[in-house]
């Protein structure tokens, strides 16, 4: 078992909700431990306002924990300070809104390095030419505007920019939500195969029980701010044991009962 | 018995800044009061231009070129706007994708519920119509703005309205798309009861090829502003005959073998300027031979389904499977 990249012990998060004079306190996440493995996929999977976007930010470094821990190969956010630039990146649901519309799409994917000033602008264009060839995008991509693509290649093109600096560490958050059945499919693939080459440790937050089994090798299932199901996404193939589980496979349509109507109950006699 | 909507030779087209490009390319079907029809395809397929043409909707840049309409046995195209806007609002429901969006963001909702009833109405009525779509805190809905409920609510509420004057037809363009799983499967059940209820057609236009299995009893597969193959939905979700159909169906997660891969469909659609001549999908199937690329396959009657495909008929010998298609229930 490689070691954990990415780890966050009894991590809990609360926000003040309510208007500013109230001490109203909202718990986003509840005392989480979760591991993620070099070269490992976790999903992340439950309904809008269970705390999974607020997992991700977290895992991101962008805000901080109340309480707890959060770990990048065994050290913590705190001491690490400037060095986490680099190597932790993201996909977002929208990449329309996530690329810089006034900005070529060559130049956005070399960002990154040149944020990180220790790349020189020749170094940078050929790494960066030579990302979008690993997401299967055509060299000729880098001279266009992120107008100018479809979803599925502006969604090719935040990956290549999340990947550029080798990060170890990649949150995708609802990164195939917004896409067509077929293009899903490219996508999910296309971050499968790149984590077998570049091994970096993922964590995959969607609503999606089909995605999350597919692209994940575990699958945490959150609920009010805690994990209430941890399983290896193969078990997510079977009927789930744990109910809510249970509940979230029949909304996506994984549980037999999804089949069209009529066709129920004929293997009874 | 007159079918409830009929759609003939149906052909809609768009500008946009590189010219006109064909959204329908020739479409025809027809409903029967109280059928549940789900019409799948990919963005671009034309599925949406359909949707809104069915209620004449206003789009920028799309107008018709051939074909007709006709809802009850009126042409819909024929009609002057006053006559329209009846029919419209007594006979046609809409349901879209962003509810919160969809709904007028300046007036509360009971009083929109309101607008759209026959009766100038108290508010026991509109209670009553949100109470119907699973709002059971009705009067305090009522009393919202749409950004102040969440997504799932405002869809309620826009089922409520357009299911209100129990109308022939509801169309309903991505229903869920914007959704959480755990309350998409409750929202298309909704969608499903209420139609059954006022024995109201549904037209469920989505690319989530689970919930047309859930809701519908046929399906109508568009690829290329043309329907490619339409039947029994359990039927032709389960054995495709049209090599769209089939890899749709092998691109979608959700089916596959645990550890299986899911084949995502070779190339992009593109989009055609005129009449196809050829076969729409020819370029990125598998199947594809030179008729395929130089004449326009029509449809063809077989026992349970109609398939627009130029080899229909050795779909069988054809392997539209694929060899490692795992499906689930085929799981030893």
């Amino acid at each position: 078992m490689a070691a954990a990249m990415m780890s966050l012990e009894a991590v809990t998060k609360i926000y003040a909700g309510g208007p500013p004079w109230s001490r109203m306190q909202v718990v986003a996440v509840k005392s989480i431990d979760l591991a993620v493995a070099e070269g490992e996929t976790l999903a992340l999977v439950g309904e809008s306002g269970s705390g999974k976007t607020t997992l991700g930010r977290l895992c991101l470094g962008l805000i901080e924990p109340s309480r707890g821990r959060v770990l990048l190969e065994g050290q913590s956010f705190a001491s690490l300070r400037g060095r986490l630039r680099g190597r932790l990146s993201a996909v977002l649901q929208h990449p329309q809104s996530s690329l810089d519309p006034r900005r070529r799409v060559g130049a956005s994917v070399i960002e990154p390095l040149r944020i990180g000033g220790q790349t020189s602008r020749r170094d940078a264009e050929r790494r960066g030419a030579e990302m979008l060839a690993r997401v299967g995008l055509d060299p000729s991509f880098a001279e266009r505007y992120p107008h100018e693509l479809s979803g599925g290649q502006r969604q090719r093109v935040a990956i290549a920019r999340a990947l550029v600096t080798t990060p170890r560490f990649i949150l995708f958050d609802e990164a195939v939500s917004a896409l067509d059945v077929s293009v899903q499919a490219q996508v999910l693939n296309l971050i499968k195969t790149l984590q077998q080459e570049i091994r970096f440790a993922a964590l995959f937050i969607t609503h999606d029980l089909a995605a999350a089994r597919y692209v994940a090798s575990r699958v945490a299932v959150m609920f009010r701010g805690e994990i209430v199901d941890l399983v290896p996404a193969r078990e997510l193939y079977g009927t789930a044991t744990h109910d809510y589980t249970r509940q979230l496979q029949r909304a996506s349509g994984l549980e037999e009962s999804a089949v069209a109507p009529g066709a129920q109950g004929e293997t009874q006699p | 018995m007159t079918p409830a909507l009929e759609v003939r030779a149906l052909v809609m087209e768009y500008a946009s800044r590189r010219g006109r490009f064909r959204a329908v390319d020739g479409v025809d079907f027809s409903v029967q009061p109280g059928e549940a029809i789900g019409i799948v395809g990919e963005s671009g397929s034309g599925k949406s231009t359909l949707g809104a043409a069915i209620g004449r909707l206003p789009i920028p840049g799309v107008r018709r070129v051939a074909g007709d309409i006709l809802i009850d046995g009126r042409a819909i195209f024929d009609l002057e706007e006053p006559t329209l806007r009846a029919l419209r609002q007594s006979e046609l429901g809409f349901v879209f994708q962003d509810p919160i969006r969809w709904l007028d963001p300046t007036m509360k909702v009971g009083r929109q519920v309101a607008g759209v009833l026959e009766q100038p109405s108290d508010r026991g009525t509109v209670e009553q119509l949100l109470e119907s779509v699973g709002l059971p805190d009705a009067e305090h809905v009522a009393g919202r703005y749409p950004h102040e409920l969440s997504g799932g609510m405002a869809q309620r509420a826009a089922i409520g309205m357009a299911i209100a004057r129990r109308p022939k037809i509801i169309v309903a363009d991505e229903p869920t798309a914007a959704l959480d799983a755990s309350i998409k499967g409750q929202i298309l059940d909704l969608l499903v009861s209420r139609c059954a209820a006022f024995r109201t057609v549904l037209l469920l236009l989505s690319h989530d090829l689970s919930a047309i299995r859930r809701c519908t009893q046929r399906v109508l597969v568009m690829y290329g502003g043309r329907i490619v193959e339409s039947g029994e939905t359990a039927t032709v979700l389960s054995k495709p005959k049209h090599p769209y159909t089939s890899a749709l169906l092998r691109s979608a997660v959700g089916r596959e073998a645990p550890g299986g891969r899911v084949e995502p469909i070779p190339g992009a659609p593109t989009a055609f300027s005129a009449r196809q001549e050829a076969c729409a999908f020819a370029p990125r199937c598998a199947f594809a031979v030179e008729r395929c690329r130089s004449s326009r396959p029509e449809p063809r009657r077989f026992r349970d389904r109609d398939v627009t495909c130029h080899r229909a008929d050795e779909a069988e010998a054809l392997d539209l499977e694929g060899t490692h298609h795992g499906r689930r229930n085929d799981e030893p």
